[in-house]
């Protein structure tokens, strides 16, 4: 493949995958902060405090989970390779 | 790609997962430590357990395949594709 249609189907990629997150932390967040008793229309200002910091700590989550995954991969690798190099 | 885009999407999984399962207190915008440990575990665990998961799905695959050609399902005739 074409390295420069390669980089713009990773660009792709890339901004599906963070538009997925983004709807995933909308939904999580939504049902962390704002109960179901549909009231009055405005933020209460604890549902608004509440969506904020729920923002931070998912994207605080989300770098955490994608360094202990790739920890835990270059681990695997690692016993893959000790592995084969035994046999 | 399509690989990357898999790994990609697992990886938004679990952290959905593991966040609606580990961050409980919205008090403070950091983490807490009970929730960074409860997160390093989720992710661990996720990640033994879809492993366990492949490896026993790899291993049943090759039987279903033989049982189904051997005995294809209601609706479909032998050498044709259902």
């Amino acid at each position: 493949m074409d390295p420069l249609r390669a980089q713009q189907l990773a660009a792709e990629l890339e901004v599906d995958m963070m538009a997925d997150m983004y709807n995933r932390m909308t939904q999580a967040c939504h049902r962390k902060c704002v109960p179901p008793h549909y009231k009055e229309a405005e933020l209460s200002k604890g549902e608004s405090v509440c969506l904020d910091r729920c923002v931070a700590k998912y994207l605080e989550v989300h770098e955490r989970m994608g360094k202990k995954l790739t920890e835990l991969s270059l681990q695997d690798e690692e016993l893959l390779k000790r592995m084969q190099q035994g046999t | 790609l399509p690989q990357l885009r898999d790994f990609l999407l697992v990886y938004n999984r679990m952290t959905e997962l593991c966040f609606r399962h580990c961050v409980c207190n919205l008090n403070y915008r950091l983490l807490t430590a009970r929730e960074e440990s409860c997160l390093d575990s989720c992710a661990a665990k996720l990640l033994h357990s879809n492993h366990r998961l492949m490896r026993a799905y790899v291993g049943l695959v090759p039987s279903l395949l033989q049982r189904r050609a051997a005995d294809p399902p209601p609706g479909t005739a032998r050498g044709e594709p259902g």
